[in-house]
């Protein structure tokens, strides 16, 4: 019996009374649409003989009689009640076919009828019931063979839904429940690395503990004990006035050196801790598979994480510290407020609350009118790189004008955020100073009255007063403190994504050394598919002799490439095998395999620096003669000796651009200069001219002799050398054979072949 | 053909199969549908037609290539006088601008995702065949109206939505918020906006202007 979801008690009894009891269900999945489009619960219920699709809806109410603070999960708290809406039966052995029809933000279930003669519509779903009614397709299918199968693991509720509230995973490759996810424990795992400079940090919240006590410190000598003791005939130390100016200076000299040695501190453990937290961040990244890359949104989450690694910085460096000491200040100033005098604290206080509010309120406001001024910003930068970017264009086009157009009406947005931005700031903060202010006069008018009833010094009233200013500062402190660690939080959430992630391509544990292949590749009904039963490559077999050269022909998209990505092992295949020199690639250690295999992929990728080391990327350690003899070999000694700084010629971002065909014949140089066992050409000669492509092809064919090559391009005269040609349409692989045999097959290749000589024909030339 | 009021300098370069109420019928059968249509003759009804059809029986089945055998997609039967009449059991709709202007310029398929013809806009067909397209569009472009914004609720880097749609409550979670939001126009000037959410399904808020205030200040921060 397979259920995939919840579903009420109701259920049962309404199709017990249908004439299907419990124990005959197979399979049971729900889905939240029925046929009409009308949102409801829909549950799809097969036993051996039927299928019945009923709609409803269910409602959850408290059961009697349970104690609500005593049942531990909802299920047991709440009782759910089916009205029913819909019924149909369908007879299993009159459907066939079960198809989950993706539209685009709805999806429908179909099957074929035998008795309607045709495609039926069972039932449709929103896309979030899509993985549900898929797998709804998989079981029905072993349902209708007259097995009763047993839910897969993979598939069960528990691998894509939280535990612990039941709400689904956002991502389900990525099974964290935001809701749920336990906040101290990130900030302890994080603190483990700050653990390292515990001494260091320890010295930084002892000074700042330090200053926070000065701070407390110095309005009470400034002015209780100046007025009251030294300037007051009845004090202990009236007329010694050049013993408070030495303690005020010592206590100021004091401060400056206690600044001095934080600032020394901070700044040497900053950086280590930087230098700490990014190297362990890019450790872990590259550590990954590619697909980590490619897949869902991380290419954004790798740009962010040199910023969190500041944020994670700031929050325990600077942040976590000054909390502590604010907490302190403002806990020890309170007290010694209610100390000197209980009432004045508690009238001097009243404006605190009204204070705290409308800084809230500020916080949020200003919070609102920053995101705006950031994201308008963003969008004129934009606008801006995508102009000089797209210089030539514009011009091409004489579009100057529209796009000055566009660029003010930018220009005018962010003027006005700005504006506002700057406006509601010039607004709020005075007034926030003024609610402050409030409570100096509260303080002022009661001390004031105190005094001159003889219950509170002068000098006390001063202090009290310094102290009630210095009360503001941490309120200011806490409120962006609260966004600080949400910043932070958010932060270390993705560095341990990074960090966390397992790759799914990873080496063998006791890896196959082999030092020298041979170079005989084999591919075993390999199938690969990227994202889940949409197989890219499908069942793909052949076997390539050590030394021979390989063309792979077929249409864009058709899983060339990809067949490419699985020899170096980018990804890994999900069935069949791929073997070299008979031993699974699998078992053969990363720096053996990619040693002996080298790979020219249609996307050439140049590296800051100079021409040498960008072809020396390959082997750090070849001569120079070697190369310019790959650099010859790739054709690209002329054009690099026509530059004036030849092979020193920096190229990469903001330097010297090379063409498309230029970069390609770089990227074959650095291939040869590593002198592969197997070598793989993607489209990579597809930027160039005939006759450069062949000069290039006849050096490569010298090059090649006892290496095996494998060729991919969709012009077939590129492939006019190799020894053996394999088809790839749709992942499958209907055709290989030399070019005789696929010629005389009259197939695919026959098509292309002609289609291409026809093309040759039409302009004079016969192929 | 329908008349267009800006001179097309491009016309008569690439055929365009306009279908309208005088070419075209729409079929229904077991709620889907298809059409029935009599056509110029191109040069694509003779010649892709043969290899096409022997490429599938030399391919192994499984499921889906079975139901391609039972017939094929577009029944074609020649007329005659340059015409030819274009049966298909199923057709499948795609709207060319989807947000701006989602009854015009809506693409017709085959089962195999071959476009058939074009239609300029659903006002092209009578009843009740505007309103067998118009439906097939609804279901394809299922797309729940916002009517009020109870709740959003950002948090790593995941936004939770709390929503009254017309049907009744309905919870979501967008990633990358800002992304996840499509502006449009309707026709009179007004701001339409479209929300993608995490699994793919879209929902609409038809003006934004007419946003109660609380909804509006939700997601102000977003427009």
């Amino acid at each position: 019996m397979v259920i995939l979801d919840n579903y009420p008690s109701g259920l049962i009894e309404l199709i017990d009374r249908k004439g299907v009891p419990e124990n005959k269900i197979r399979l049971l999945a729900k889905c939240d649409m029925n046929r009409d489009k009308v949102h409801c619960d829909c549950f799809l219920i097969a036993t051996g003989e039927e299928l019945l699709i009923i709609s409803g809806i269910m409602t959850l109410s408290e059961k009697r009689g349970v104690n609500k603070h005593l049942a531990q999960t909802s299920a047991s708290r709440l009782e759910a009640t089916f009205t029913e809406l819909s019924y149909e039966c369908h007879m299993l052995s009159d459907l066939s076919d079960f198809t989950v029809e993706e539209m685009l933000s709805s999806c429908r279930l179909t099957a074929k009828s035998e008795s309607v003669g045709g495609h039926i519509l069972l039932s449709a779903f929103t896309n979030t019931s899509k993985s549900q009614m898929n797998l709804f397709c998989k079981y029905i299918k072993k349902v209708k063979d007259g097995e009763d199968p047993e839910l897969d693991e993979d598939d069960s509720k528990a691998t894509r839904f939280c535990p612990k509230c039941g709400s689904r995973y956002p991502d389900k490759d990525r099974k964290i429940c935001p809701k749920c996810m336990d906040k101290g424990k990130l900030i302890r795992r994080m603190a483990v690395f700050f653990l390292k400079y515990k001494w260091q940090l320890a010295v930084i919240l002892g000074v700042l503990i330090l200053m926070s006590v000065l701070g407390v410190l110095s309005p009470y000598i400034g002015s209780a004990f100046y007025y009251d003791e030294v300037l007051d005939p009845e004090g202990d130390f009236f007329g010694e006035i050049l013993l408070v100016l030495g303690m005020i200076i010592a206590m100021r000299v004091f401060s400056v050196l206690i600044n001095i040695i934080n600032g020394v501190i901070t700044s040497k453990i900053a950086a280590e801790i930087t230098y700490d937290l990014k190297q362990t961040i890019f450790g872990a990244i590259k550590r990954l598979s590619l697909s980590f890359f490619t897949g869902r949104q991380t290419g954004g989450l790798m740009n962010q994480v040199n910023s969190d690694a500041n944020t994670i910085y700031g929050f325990f460096c600077d942040g976590l510290p000054y909390f502590l000491v604010n907490v302190v200040q403002l806990v020890a100033l309170i007290i010694i407020m209610f100390i000197f005098n209980p009432f004045l604290a508690a009238m001097s206080l009243v404006t605190v609350p009204v204070f705290v509010f409308i800084v809230k309120f500020i916080f949020t406001r200003l919070d609102k009118l920053h995101a705006k001024h950031y994201s308008s910003s963003r969008a004129l930068s934009g606008a801006l790189s995508d102009v000089l970017g797209g210089i030539r264009v514009v011009k091409a086009f004489s579009k100057e004008k529209n796009e000055v157009k566009r660029f003010n009406r930018h220009s005018e947005r962010l003027a006005e955020n700005a504006k506002n931005l700057s406006n509601f700031q010039n607004a709020a903060w005075p007034i926030s100073d003024f609610v402050l202010y409030l409570g100096n006069i509260f303080a002022w008018g009661f001390g004031g009255w105190m005094v001159i009833k003889g219950e509170l010094t002068y000098g006390m009233l001063l202090t009290f007063i310094a102290y009630m200013n210095m009360v503001y500062n941490p309120m200011y402190f806490f409120m962006d403190f609260a966004y600080w660690a949400t910043d932070c939080l958010n932060a270390c959430s993705r560095l341990f994504e990074v960090m966390d992630a397992v790759p799914d391509v990873v080496e063998a544990e006791e890896p196959v050394r082999m030092e020298n292949m041979e170079g005989r590749v084999t591919f075993k009904d390999v199938e690969f598919s990227y994202v889940k039963n949409r197989k890219v490559i499908d069942g793909v077999s052949f076997d390539i002799e050590a030394g021979k050269v390989i063309g792979i022909v077929g249409h864009t998209g058709a899983g060339k490439s990809t067949l490419a990505n699985l020899l170096i092992r980018l990804y890994d295949v999900s069935e069949g095998e791929i073997l070299i020199d008979g031993v699974n690639i699998k078992d053969i250690s990363f720096a053996d395999l990619r040693r002996n295999i080298s790979i020219v992929s249609q996307e050439t990728y140049l590296f800051m620096g100079t021409i040498l080391e960008n072809i020396r990327y390959a082997r750090p350690e070849a001569t120079l003669d070697e190369v310019i003899e790959a650099a010859k070999i790739a054709g690209a000694h002329d054009f690099i000796m026509k530059l004036p700084d030849a092979y020193a010629t920096q190229i990469g971002f903001g330097y010297k651009d090379l063409s498309g065909g230029e970069r390609q014949r770089l990227s074959i140089a650095r291939a040869v200069l590593r002198n592969p066992k197997i070598l793989i050409l993607d489209e990579a000669t597809a930027a160039m001219d005939t006759e450069t492509e062949r000069k290039i092809q006849s050096a490569l064919e010298r090059l090649v002799k006892g290496r095996t090559t494998i060729m991919i391009a969709h012009r077939l005269s590129t492939l006019r050398d190799a020894d053996k040609l394999i088809v790839i349409e749709n992942g499958k692989m209907p055709e290989f054979g030399t070019h005789l045999e696929l010629i005389n097959q009259k197939g695919i290749y026959y098509k292309l072949y002609k289609m291409q000589a026809q093309a040759l024909k039409s302009i004079g030339i016969e192929g | 053909m329908p008349e267009n009021n800006i001179p097309n300098e491009l016309r008569g370069i690439v055929d365009i199969v306009y279908l309208n109420r005088d070419n075209c019928k729409i079929t229904e059968k077991n709620g889907f549908i298809g059409l029935r249509a009599v056509l110029d003759k191109s040069d694509d009804d003779m010649t892709e037609k043969e290899p096409l059809e022997k490429e599938e029986n030399e391919k192994d089945d499984g499921d889906s290539k079975k139901k391609k055998k039972d017939t094929p997609a577009v029944e074609t039967v020649d007329l005659g006088n340059g015409k030819v009449e274009k049966i298909a059991e199923r057709i499948f709709l795609s709207r060319a601008f989807p947000f701006d202007m989602p009854y015009e310029y809506i693409s017709v398929l085959d089962r195999d995702k071959k476009e058939i013809g074009f239609i300029r806009s659903l006002d092209d067909f009578d009843e009740p065949e505007r309103t067998l397209l118009k439906n097939e569009l609804e279901t394809k472009y299922y797309t729940p109206t916002i009517k009020r914004i109870l709740q959003v609720k950002e948090r790593y880097g995941f936004s939770y939505w709390k929503c009254e749609c017309e049907f009744g409550e309905k919870t979501f979670t967008l990633r990358d918020t800002f992304r996840s939001i499509i502006k449009a126009h309707t026709k009179d000037g007004r701001e339409r906006i479209y929300i993608l959410d995490i699994d793919g399904n879209r929902y609409e808020i038809p003006d934004v202007e007419k946003l109660d205030r609380m909804s509006y200040k939700k997601i102000e921060l977003y427009l």
